[in-house]
């Protein structure tokens, strides 16, 4: 099959890559975490800020108190599990999730597959943390780091799930979660 | 139901129009809000910058294609993937029984892709005895109708929310009145079942990064990220087109294809997919294979005017604008891909006697080249196409040989007058017997007037 | 200044009196017109057809017969984009002839307003509500799009908001034959989307036919008019 390829290439000059394009905006985002928390309010989803680890945990507690049970990402700090009985993933009604990062650009959270693929996908409402210090400025930032360390599989999260399939309709919770709660954590102290 | 074929486009447009105007009805709707949101995404960046970059970038990966396919290949397999390379449907297909067999597969669920489309991956499986489920809600629902879908993004834009009620009532029951949130739920429901209980997920590839050997599929639902992470095997079938040198480049193009398709800023879920799962993961796919698909992307690279088409990004943009697919909607054109993406790579792909007659479905009215991410020059390549068809007699007889008579006319004023002054004279419909092809005109529309005089009589005789 | 004006094919057989509009629009801003007695077509139909030897050959005999033009004015924008655009490439026997014609041609609202710097012609369309269609090939082969409805404008026409303004007609020259019923419904959602006007006008014969026609056959729309005739009538009424 590759004979193919070079044999159609055989009489044509190639391009060269063209470069990193710089120019992604016409106007810029003054403030990535201002950005990323606009993008992700505007799709739909929730955004909490908490000044520490410890007011994000306080935080928890009293969000979680209508919930069953959770099903609890393999990267999140003890801290930050929520005070309730494990649940598997298919099953319980909320999981908690630690983002690698996100991205101001796209509003997006960076889900790395370690933290575990079902609790950020099963989950009817997904509460996920992130450290404002691990908020890159644009997505090519993010990818450029992630290269360094790739598992898997990364998901970006940009929103709760959503579909207009139905006549043009916008729904949300299709498959994915339908509830998003970005907890934005100023201080990893 | 399979696709009818391009070769009966005419007859399955004029009857969409005919027996089911509401088809044109919504897809005239979805179609200006696809192109609305899209209008309002651009205007948030430098739109025409990105595109300009968007368009080398894919050119120079498709002029160095071989060195990038290679170099995917190896990065993929480190990473723990097996690569395989399918230079036509029944290799690809060949490869997924293989994975069946080896794997024990009864079921499947499906991630959204018109390549999977295009190869009958759905027909194949159910042949093995495989149960095959669509899990993309657009996709669900056309597979329930079992029907083809109508657009590359919104595959159910035909249908009505009240078509979409019906089907949910019978299928799901749901009641008749149920609202698009009942309707989803219900879907919703039903297909999580499904995603558990499969063993095998099968996957398109919008993106395949060649340095770090990563797929990247975009998409709202979140059924690509369950139906890749759940199964213990997943298939992800990629066309070789869909190469991009580094992953950092894949950041532009997820982004203007999102913003292009559907007016995102992104996809609601980004699925970044290096290989299997790895030791120190709790999940994740036990097995992922990537097929590598050529069927018939080699022979439009050899194209040295259609090679363009390959650049193309699947984000519907130019479905969206184009006057003459918003009449019928993807239907009447009989294959996978429809609009003027599928006008200018199914004579490459199909071959020109079976694509024909979509190079000459259009009015040549350039809207799309406004739209296109990647600048493709499709009223370029489909005039291209045309001349193909031409050369190769695929042309009616009398269509070659009237062009030919005008333009001996064209080049002779005095008898070019006197042809004026004969359809002055003679009706159209006459004419029309001489040449079959001006009945067209008579069947939608009055015939014209010629006026009393040629402009160029006028002016002899004096113009005040 | 001298013009030489290219009726064209549909402008000649079926737009006299629209041409012979343009002639006066064009001596009444003070400028001499010839008009070539060996033109023909342009040979655009050739070329969309995919013919390019046919297309060659017109397109040669109209770069002859407009050979010692100052200026070339048309009252169509497709054949003026056929030249601008195209000829250069086509004429490869000349391509610098070509090129020379294609920099000295106009479609007719473009020449008023960018050369001449037409503004207002007179007030003879004042309360008249016009519909104004984009032909593709002059709106993205000529980029001429505000010209027209300025012109208008300058005469007093209200140039009302319309939906489907700047979408095809549908005409798309041997499409409207080739594949009749997709283009009668391209035409239908044009005409569909009117709001209520005077009358609708155009730069572009093929369109005009196509609009007019479809109208025709179904026994309504308004009154079209030629560009070149609705800018004569702000000139005289």
């Amino acid at each position: 099959m590759l004979e193919r390829v070079r044999e159609a290439l055989s009489d044509r000059e190639p391009l060269p890559h063209p470069g990193t394009f710089e120019g992604w905006r016409s106007t810029a985002t003054p403030d990535p975490v201002d950005g990323l928390v606009q993008l992700l309010e505007d799709a739909g989803g929730e955004v909490v800020r908490q000044p520490s680890i410890d007011a994000a945990a306080a935080w928890l507690a009293s969000f979680c108190a209508d919930f069953e049970s959770s099903a609890v990402g393999e990267t999140v700090p003890l801290l930050l599990h929520p005070p309730l009985p494990p649940g598997a993933p298919d099953t319980a009604p909320l999981g908690v999730s630690l983002a690698r990062g996100a991205v101001a650009e796209t509003g997006s959270l960076i889900m790395d597959a370690r933290d575990g693929r079902r609790a950020q996908l099963l989950v009817p409402t997904h509460v996920v943390f992130v450290y404002a210090a691990h908020v890159y400025a644009t997505l090519r930032e993010a990818l450029i780091d992630l290269a360094d360390d790739l598992p898997s599989a990364i998901g970006f999260h940009s929103g709760p799930s959503k579909s207009a399939d139905i006549g043009q309709i916008l729904v949300k919770g299709v498959h994915g979660p339908g509830r998003l709660i970005a907890v934005l954590i100023e201080s990893e102290g | 139901m399979s696709f009818t074929g391009p070769t009966k486009y005419r007859e399955e447009a004029a009857k969409i129009l005919r027996e089911t105007p509401e088809v044109r009805t919504s897809v005239t709707a979805a179609t200006r809000t696809f192109d609305a949101h899209r209008i309002r995404a651009w205007e948030q960046i430098d739109a025409e910058s990105w595109r300009d970059w968007a368009r080398d970038v894919k050119t120079h990966a498709l002029g160095n294609l071989d060195a990038y396919l290679e170099q995917a290949e190896e990065q993929l397999t480190a990473n723990g993937a097996h690569v395989h390379w399918a230079e036509t449907a029944d290799d690809a297909l060949a490869i997924l029984s293989e994975v069946v067999r080896d794997h024990g597969i009864e079921s499947t669920v499906k991630a959204k892709s018109m390549l999977s489309e295009e190869l009958g991956v759905n027909k194949h499986l159910e042949g093995l005895g495989v149960h095959v489920r669509e899990t993309d809600l657009g996709e669900y629902i056309i597979q329930l109708l079992d029907q083809p879908p109508s657009h590359i993004v919104g595959p159910a834009i035909h249908l009505s929310v009240d078509d979409c009620r019906r089907l949910f009532h019978e299928k799901l029951g749901t009641p008749l009145d149920a609202e698009p949130d009942e309707l989803a739920g219900a879907a919703r429901d039903a297909l999580r079942a499904e995603f558990l209980a499969a063993d095998l997920g099968i996957s398109g590839g919008n993106f395949l990064a060649a340095d770090s050997g990563t797929v990247a599929l975009i998409e709202n639902e979140g059924n690509i990220r369950l139906s890749t992470s759940l199964p213990r095997v997943h298939v992800a079938f990629v066309g070789i087109e869909k190469l991009v040198p580094r992953l950092e480049d894949v950041s532009g193009f997820l982004q203007l294809t999102a913003r292009s398709a559907t007016g995102q800023p992104i996809g609601n879920f980004v699925s970044l997919i290096q290989g299997p799962r790895k030791s120190d993961e709790v999940d994740g796919p036990e097995e992922v294979h990537v097929v590598l698909v050529d069927n018939g992307r080699t022979k439009l690279l050899a194209d040295d005017v259609a090679w363009e088409a390959l650049r193309c990004v699947r984000c519907g943009a130019c479905l969206n604008i184009c006057p003459v697919y918003r009449q019928t909607g993807g239907h009447a054109y009989g294959w996978t891909y429809s609009g003027p993406i599928g006008a200018i790579i199914a004579p490459g792909m199909l071959g020109l006697e079976e694509a024909m007659p979509l190079p000459f479905a259009s009015s040549l009215c350039g809207a799309c080249t406004d739209v296109c991410p990647v600048r493709i020059p499709i009223p370029e390549l489909l005039v291209h196409w045309r001349e193909q068809a031409a050369r190769q007699g695929l042309t009616p007889a009398t269509e070659t040989l009237g062009l030919k008579a005008y333009t001996k006319l064209a080049q002779s004023p005095e008898l070019f007058a006197v042809a004026n002054s004969m359809l002055r004279h003679v009706p159209l419909e006459l004419a029309g017997r001489a040449l079959p092809v001006l009945n067209g005109w008579i069947q939608e529309r009055a015939a014209p007037t010629s006026s009393k005089k040629s402009f160029l009589e006028m002016w002899k005789e004096g113009i005040e | 200044m001298r013009v030489s004006l290219f009726a064209t094919c549909l402008g000649n057989q079926f737009y006299a009196e629209a041409c012979a509009d343009a002639v006066r629009l064009l001596r009444h801003v003070g400028v001499d017109v010839d008009v070539p007695e060996g033109q023909t077509c342009c040979g655009q139909p050739a070329h969309n057809a995919g013919r390019p030897d046919e297309a060659r050959s017109m397109a040669t005999h109209i770069m002859h017969v407009f050979a010692d033009a100052e200026y070339v004015v048309l009252p169509s924008g497709s054949c003026a984009g056929m030249i601008r655009s195209f000829y250069r490439e086509l004429i490869d026997s000349d391509p610098g002839q070509a090129e020379s014609l294609a920099g000295r041609t106009y479609e007719l609202s473009q020449f008023l307003r960018r050369v001449l710097n037409v503004d207002s012609l007179g007030t003879g369309l004042r309360g008249r509500r016009v519909a104004y269609h984009h032909g593709c090939h002059a709106l993205r082969e000529l980029g001429v799009k505000d010209e027209p409805i300025s012109l208008l404008a300058g005469c007093g026409a209200e140039v009302v908001e319309w939906e489907a303004a700047e979408e095809c007609c549908g005409f798309g020259g041997l499409f409207s034959a080739k594949l009749p019923e997709v283009s009668a419904a391209m035409a239908d959602r044009k005409l569909d989307t009117l709001p209520d006007i005077d009358f609708m006008t155009s730069s572009d014969g093929g369109c005009l036919l196509q609009l007019s026609g479809r109208a025709a056959k179904r026994r309504t729309g308004p009154p079209f008019v030629h560009l070149a005739s609705a800018l004569w009538r702000g000139v005289t009424e």
